[in-house]
């Protein structure tokens, strides 16, 4: 077996901080190795987390690390990746974090896709103040600030981060453990926002008041609350795992018709004479006529033109092909409109 | 690093959360006087490494010590 995961771990750090049984450490342990086996290093690579247990995981990485404000751990991790693009960058964060404090921040990271990766650790209650009721409790658990039960069903997160492509949105148990590997994995090679929802294990703070006694137990009830959905899917219902993903439809511009118009041959067109030219210039209900390169030109549907001897420096009436050189605009303007006659 | 028969196991790193007594198929593992202690009979299918959330215990190569 390949251990050589540990070099990314503080080891003398250890053992870390958590409870026993805790479900942060061994996501701590499968991010890690993921990592090393993809190849990167300290070198291009950065662990960003937020606050409560799950930030911890940071102080443990043998990476560049930060430890951000309470909620704003995607604000940070989006601002180091806008920095330096050649970095990837992790984020370690629990679901108090993420979803609550930094709800909008979330919102809005997943809506500009920045490329990174969120590995939220969902223990479904706020553990480190001691269990109250987060946004993420099963409606009906007995926590400390709701001892009848969750009144309010939890934020669903499967919902909320596919409602757009491009998306990646992973759930997955530490349970699960193969299916748990391989979403990381995915989750860390996907170009764009991804993210991964570990419903871990607080078992000292969540798990002994619904009535397990170890860790192992509440691994049992993942089992039997969870099943896991193969294949590509678009949405995650509730109680599955699985990867859900889209990527960006391409927008295809509608082709721009080129109108073709026959070409007329210019024998047979009315010839004009300067002078002739000269009474065509939109006085008395006569039609706006101006001459560009030999040909004469109907300019009166022109809305510029309309009512008035001139349109700013062009005047109607004269032959305009020297006009063309200092104007702003191109020759395809003229060519808008009809030809009538050719100038002699 | 204390040397079981088939497994390495931690001292200082383990909490004593018996994830790994619990997930061994074999239930070759057992805690006494506040010790992981390992029975005769590991198959090697290395669940407890896996599972451990603390890196306490390590199951050792076929050829000995790792």
């Amino acid at each position: 077996m390949d251990r050589s995961y540990k070099d990314l771990l503080k080891l003398r750090r250890f053992p870390h901080t958590w409870c026993p049984g805790c479900g942060i450490g061994a996501v701590l342990k499968n991010v890690a190795m993921a990592v090393k086996e993809l190849g990167w290093s300290d070198k291009n690579t950065v662990a960003v987390s937020g606050i409560g247990c799950s930030g911890r995981m940071s102080g443990y990485m043998n990476l560049d690390a930060v430890h951000t404000p309470h909620g704003r751990v995607l604000t940070s991790a989006e601002t180091i990746k806008t920095i330096r693009p050649d970095l990837n960058v992790i984020v370690l964060s629990g679901d108090g974090d993420l979803t609550s404090i930094g709800g909008n921040h979330l919102l809005h990271t997943s809506r500009r896709n920045p490329d990174i990766t969120v590995f939220c650790n969902d223990n479904e209650i706020y553990g480190l103040t001691g269990g109250q009721a987060g946004p993420t409790t099963p409606r009906g658990t007995k926590t400390i600030t709701s001892p009848r039960g969750e009144p309010y069903s939890p934020l669903r997160l499967g919902h909320l981060l596919t409602q757009q492509a491009p998306y990646f949105y992973a759930r997955t148990t530490v349970y699960h453990l193969n299916h748990f590997k391989k979403c990381i994995h995915e989750a860390l090679v996907w170009k764009g926002f991804s993210f991964v929802d570990i419903v871990s294990d607080c078992i000292e703070l969540n798990g002994r008041r619904l009535g397990f006694k170890t860790a192992h137990q509440m691994f049992k009830w993942f089992d039997e609350r969870f099943h896991i959905v193969e294949g590509e899917r678009d949405h995650l219902g509730e109680n599955e795992l699985g990867i859900a993903r889209a990527v960006e439809e391409e927008v295809v511009p509608p082709a721009e018709k080129v109108e073709e118009k026959p070409e007329i041959p210019m024998a047979s067109l009315k010839p004009f004479t300067l002078e002739e030219l000269h009474r065509f210039d939109g006085t008395g209900g006569k039609p706006i006529y101006i001459a560009y390169k030999g040909k004469v030109y109907d300019l009166s549907s022109s809305p510029l033109f309309q009512g008035e001897k001139r349109m700013r420096c062009h005047i109607a009436g004269k032959d305009l092909t020297k006009d063309i050189d200092v104007a702003p605009h191109g020759e395809d303007l003229v060519f808008k409109f009809p030809a009538v006659g050719r100038l002699v | 690093m204390k040397p079981r028969l088939h497994v390495l196991w931690n001292e200082t790193y383990c909490k004593r959360c018996l994830l790994c007594v619990e997930v061994c198929p074999v239930q070759v593992l057992s805690l006494e006087r506040n010790e992981i202690t390992e029975k005769e009979g590991c198959i090697r299918c290395y669940q407890c490494e896996r599972y451990c959330p603390d890196i306490a215990i390590e199951v050792m190569d076929e050829k000995g010590k790792e």
